[in-house]
């Protein structure tokens, strides 16, 4: 029988600060920036980003606390955010108000500190690369599709996030050291100078030179980290703490620049070379991927020869965890809407298979994934690979950890996302090691830039929208721009295909003919608008850190944003799959096959949010067949929905040459886009959630969970090599002991084999989250998982509450 | 053509055998256990089941049961709290001295507040039905259960429907009170793997006068299927005042002693009130409640009938 290991006082010590402490943020990644970009308007793109990374690296606070076995934080204090205005900042400005107060997630924000923010904020108006975005924007847009609904440009202040969604290549670091880095690319320049700079290669100069720059300084800001812990030890009175901070600095004069010696080391290594990227971006999806693999088998040495006992290696992973889950980032208040809880999305990804197809399972994999379950932390988030030859006790700890921390972790099934990145055109060895990056998205770890999460805003199609372009002449009812942070009102006009209108089609082939029309048309959209957002950071924001390491660039001279890695991808994820099947059936039943209501009066029904049509709203909730019942009917336009979508967007092609992939992981914006979804044929009304992720509508899945798994599994989720998110909610009832946990196992398998690619679990009752709406202090700990991260339950606002508790009603 | 009746089929059944297992609920049972916990299981008529929880209220759906009842049965009923529009609608309440459960109104129910609980299977549908979910019992090393009411009541359609479920290779489990004929346990003994087999007391006054029949068929029925070398899992409800006492137990634990080999596990399933809505959908009376047996209690039961040698769990 699994079984939780004990916490150190040390580790529940600063479990609790983690959970007490109010976060604040921090100016001063933010005062660095801004000084750098005023002083240095003549630097050019990755020439500027790699000195601005140079410049933190070099400056930013090196802070060692006294709890501390590893360090590194993006600010002074405990738990703090950084601040990253390069990407967007009028936001930040519109809302450095409410931060303190706001009632999810606030941060505190000293006043001399917002002070300097007011007093240099108006530079990044202009000077952000937000700020230009709308000048790449191909103006057809603004004039003639802006109030689709499919996508979600506004009328201005687009694309706020900068490219996410990546993960880095940790075993460079920890395995080889970026001393090696060095090497290779000062050779590189050397013998690139001796030849001359031939065609492209004035380029590629720049790409090395920023490559030399950020690595040497990622090697600076590492020994400045020693220094620290010198000058700490240097004063220190407590002989056990001293020659903890000696054999500290000691490590981290070492590390970064040579190969790791010892798990300490490893995971200090890792988590300063992560730190890098964040500092260099912003945490935006990205990913840790494949932690134990890089770290294990230090573990297992460490321990086999002695230099570690296994509650000393426990102790340190639970320490990495929470230095993990220690990373802020202020989000917007409308995004954080979308990923609640104070999380940085910094994913990690555990077990699987290696490079031969051998079972990866190691002793890390273990003791990463107790750290999650005894400190019962949603943050960071993790991914179980499973597969054929995944072990007995790997299983059981998955589904114990999901029972205790709910959602903790994501389950994947490795045929299935292998397969879905071999269709990518990635190798089976390749392919073998892929890990999940930002919610749920297959991405091989440390040679494939995914650019999974588009422009992060604006990464979602919604598909209810395009259903009702497609039976509206082209035209959303409720036709909205998302400016920025802002909800415009817009006038009413067709924005896609004019295909006609419901009550002048008189077949539902018509009717998907014309959803088909609507579908290809915004998908090309959605193609068009992010390509000419990735060609903007191409130019303005490369990712030198990241390029110095991926597999690829260095040998291609070039930046992941200009195609250097070995594997290139793009993608998006779409949002309602569920209620435009179910439309789609409804449609056809209602109207044509049953002839319950003709075309003119569903129509007048939608136009109108059921008002006059009650009784047709409740027989079509209530008598019509709904996907998720394992209805053959009904299921068929779901597996419409999802091929049309994804055929759409894959025929995309990348500004890195790659097709674009498909993705279905709403976050909780099922429910944020529902707000602005007028009412849909499938008895929705105007304002209500859309379905979430794969799932089929809220309560419309009647016949129990097989037959829900087995509606689902009607569509060939290989063909999303961006992800698919499928929620399972089980009473903590149905799972009790040893022989839930098989039980749970074999559901698990039947939608795996089935064609399932990934599962969330949560074992929680309605009743149970009722009560913690209204006694939140008494479930503080209670986590719930809300797309491809976790959240406390208590900290997710009322409505993504509600939500959850509808579906939940439903599994009793 | 045969067809039975059921009342509910339930996927993810995960205490009805092993693995994980789909049931079909047959409608229609000769006791009258005071503590059932699916009351509309012991009527083998369709009856009228209204759901307060899902009824919309008379404004919003305007009164469509009402006005569908040719008896003038259903008036109006308390108020309730609408949770998803936060506001107060009325109910309904059904008559049932005047109502004949037609199934009017249920047909004029959208919302399936109102439903008529039983529906008529044939064989092949239903096997057909049970079929979609074999991915799940490959998987968990499950099947189906045929429980009730008392599926022996419905002993022709039991056998097709066992029949064509071992010609699919399906795992069978049955439910039984085991108070039937001999004659017709026998004809389904080819097709189940396993008997879940009910003992509720080894008193035979007791046990008829709580749950209105003699207990010495079932008790004569179980050591025949001993003795034909089938599988048993018995199956102990524990009743607060009625068969929790240490002699019952012990008279229990002996009798499943007596029946040998055969006994793979004995199941106690403590007493619960969840089932005491169920009666309000049905009728207008609730049942007299009593209080579930704790833990310890329910523990040292388990240990009592463990000391007999047997295999014994709670739940």
């Amino acid at each position: 029988m699994y079984q939780n290991a004990p916490i150190s006082e040390r580790v529940q010590k600063i479990r609790r600060m983690y959970r007490d402490k109010k976060p604040k943020i921090d100016i001063s990644r933010y005062r660095l920036v801004t000084e750098f970009y005023m002083d240095n308007p003549q630097l050019p793109g990755i020439l500027k980003r790699a000195k601005n990374l140079r410049n933190l690296f070099e400056n930013m606070p090196t802070p060692v606390r006294d709890h501390e076995l590893i360090v590194g934080h993006p600010g002074e204090e405990f738990r703090s955010s950084a601040v990253y205005p390069e990407h967007s900042f009028f936001w930040f400005l519109d809302e450095i108000d409410i931060f303190p107060t706001r009632d999810v997630d606030p941060y505190d924000l000293d006043p001399e500190d917002k002070e300097y923010i007011l007093k240099t904020g108006e530079f990044w108006l202009k000077n952000s690369t937000c700020a230009a975005i709308d000048e790449v924007f191909p103006d057809e847009y603004y004039r003639d599709i802006l109030g689709n609904g499919v996508l979600n440009f506004g009328p201005k202040n687009n694309s706020g996030s900068p490219i996410g969604h990546y993960c880095g290549n940790f075993w460079k670091v920890v395995d080889k050291g970026l001393g090696s880095i060095l090497e290779e690319v000062r050779a590189k320049k050397a013998d690139m100078l001796e030849k001359g700079l031939q065609g492209d290669e004035g380029q590629k100069f720049q790409f090395y030179r920023a490559v030399e720059t950020v690595t040497e300084g990622i090697i600076i800001y590492t020994k400045r980290y020693a220094a620290e812990c010198e000058r700490q030890a240097a004063v220190c009175t407590d002989p056990v703490r001293k020659a903890e901070l000696l054999q500290m600095a000691d490590s981290l004069n070492w590390i970064m620049e040579k190969p790791c010696r010892t798990y300490h080391e490893a995971l200090q290594a890792c988590f300063l070379y992560q730190l890098g990227l964040l500092l260099d971006s912003q945490p935006h999806g990205i990913s840790y991927g494949r932690l134990d693999q890089y770290v294990g088998k230090y573990a297992e040495r460490d321990i086999a020869e002695g230099r570690l006992t296994k509650e000393q290696a426990q102790e340190l992973t639970d320490m990495f965890i929470l230095k993990v889950a220690e990373i802020n980032k202020v989000w917007s208040t409308g995004a954080t809407k979308s990923g609640p809880g104070y999380t940085s999305g910094q994913l990690i990804t555990l077990g699987g298979v290696d490079r031969d197809g051998n079972d990866a399972t190691n002793v890390a994999t273990y003791m990463i994934m107790q750290s999650s379950a005894r400190l019962k932390l949603h943050n960071p988030p993790l991914a179980l690979r499973l597969h054929e030859g995944t072990p007995e006790e790997l299983w059981e700890a998955g589904i114990e950890t999901t029972k205790q921390v709910g959602g903790v972790p994501c389950f994947e099934w490795d045929d299935i996302a292998m397969e879905s990145l071999m269709r990518r055109g990635i190798t089976l060895e390749d392919a073998r090691n892929y890990c999940l990056i930002g919610c749920v998205e297959p991405c091989v770890c440390g040679c494939d830039f995914a650019n999974s999460g588009g422009d992060g805003n604006n990464a979602y199609t919604i598909l209810p929208a395009a259903l009702w372009c497609a039976i509206n002449n082209g035209t959303n009812p409720m036709a909205f721009g998302r400016g920025g942070n802002q909800e415009v009102k817009l006038e009413l006009k067709p924005t896609g295909p004019q295909c006609g209108y419901l009550y002048e089609m008189t077949s539902m082939q018509q009717v998907l003919d014309a959803y088909k029309t609507e579908m290809d048309f915004f998908t090309k959209w959605q193609v068009s608008m992010i390509n000419c957002y990735e060609y903007l950071y191409a130019m303005r924001n490369p990712l030198p850190l990241l390029s110095a390491t991926m597999d690829g660039c260095l040998e291609s001279g070039k930046d992941v944003l200009w195609g250097g890695a070995k594997y290139n991808g793009a993608g998006n994820s779409s949002i309602g799959h569920g209620t435009v099947a179910d439309s789609l059936n409804i449609i056809d039943q209602v109207c044509f096959r049953d002839k319950i209501a003709s075309t003119r009066e569903l129509y007048d029904a939608l136009i109108n949010d059921w008002e006059g049509y009650e009784d047709l709203r409740q027989y079509i909730v209530g008598r019509c067949s709904h996907f998720g019942n394992n209805d053959p009917e009904a299921d068929k336009y779901l597996k419409f929905v999802a091929d049309t979508y994804s055929e759409g967007i894959t025929r995309g092609i990348s500004p890195r040459g790659c097709h674009w992939s498909a993705g279905c992981w709403p976050v909780t914006l099922n429910v944020v886009m529902g707000m602005f979804t007028a009412a849909t044929p499938d008895g929705r009304h105007a304002g209500a959630p859309l379905s979430d992720g794969i799932s089929p509508v809220q309560s419309m899945d009647k016949s129990g969970p097989f037959a829900t798994i087995n509606s689902i599994l009607k569509f060939d989720q290989a063909n999303y090599a961006n992800g698919t998110l499928c929620n399972m909610k089980f009473h903590p009832t149905a799972l009790q002991g040893a022989e839930g946990d098989k039980k749970l196992r074999a559901v698990m398998e039947t939608y795996f084999k089935g064609g399932g690619m990934e599962l969330q679990i949560n074992v929680v009752s309605a009743n149970m989250l009722r009560e913690a709406q209204e006694k939140p202090k008494d479930y503080e700990d209670l986590v719930v998982r809300v797309a491809g991260f976790s959240a406390y339950f208590v900290e997710v606002y009322k409505e993504a509450q509600d939500d959850l508790i509808r579906r939940t009603e439903m599994s009793v | 053509m045969i067809t039975g009746r059921l009342y509910d089929i339930q996927g993810f059944s995960v205490q009805d055998g092993p693995g994980i297992r789909t049931t079909a609920f047959l409608k229609g049972c000769p006791l009258r256990c005071p503590w059932c916990h699916s009351p509309e299981s012991q009527s083998f008529a369709k009856q009228l089941s209204w759901m307060n929880m899902r009824c919309l209220g008379l404004d919003a759906c305007s009164s469509r049961c009402m006005k569908a009842c040719p008896k003038d049965a259903i008036e109006v009923g308390p108020k309730k709290m609408d949770i998803a529009s936060g506001t107060e609608v009325t109910t309904i309440h059904v008559k049932r001295d005047l109502c004949d459960d037609c199934g009017k109104c249920a047909d004029a129910c959208y919302a399936e507040a109102l439903t008529l609980c039983g529906k008529d299977w044939t064989p092949e549908d239903l096997i057909a039905r049970l079929m979609q979910d074999k991915n799940f019992y490959d998987n968990s090393g499950g099947g189906v259960t045929i429980s009730g009411g008392e599926p022996l009541c419905q002993i022709d359609f039991v056998v097709e429907v066992l029949k064509g479920l071992k010609a699919n290779g399906v795992h069978t489990a049955l439910d039984t009170t085991g108070f039937a004929p001999w004659e017709a346990l026998e004809r389904t003994l080819p097709y189940v793997d396993l008997y879940l087999y009910d003992l509720k007391h080894m008193d035979n006054e007791k046990h008829k006068t709580v749950v209105a029949v003699p207990n010495k068929i079932i008790h004569e029925n179980a050591l025949k299927l001993a003795e034909a070398g089938k599988a048993l899992q018995i199956r102990i409800p524990v009743i607060p005042r009625f068969n929790e006492d240490e002699e019952n137990i012990r008279a229990t634990a002996e009798f499943c002693v007596k029946l040998g080999d055969s006994v793979k596990m004995v199941q106690l399933l403590p007493y619960h009130n969840l089932g005491v809505m169920k009666y309000l959908r049905i009728s207008d009376g609730k049942p007299v409640e009593a209080v579930p047996p704790s833990d310890e209690k329910m523990e040292q039961l388990r240990e009592l009938m463990a000391s007999y040698g047997l295999n014994v769990t709670i739940h």
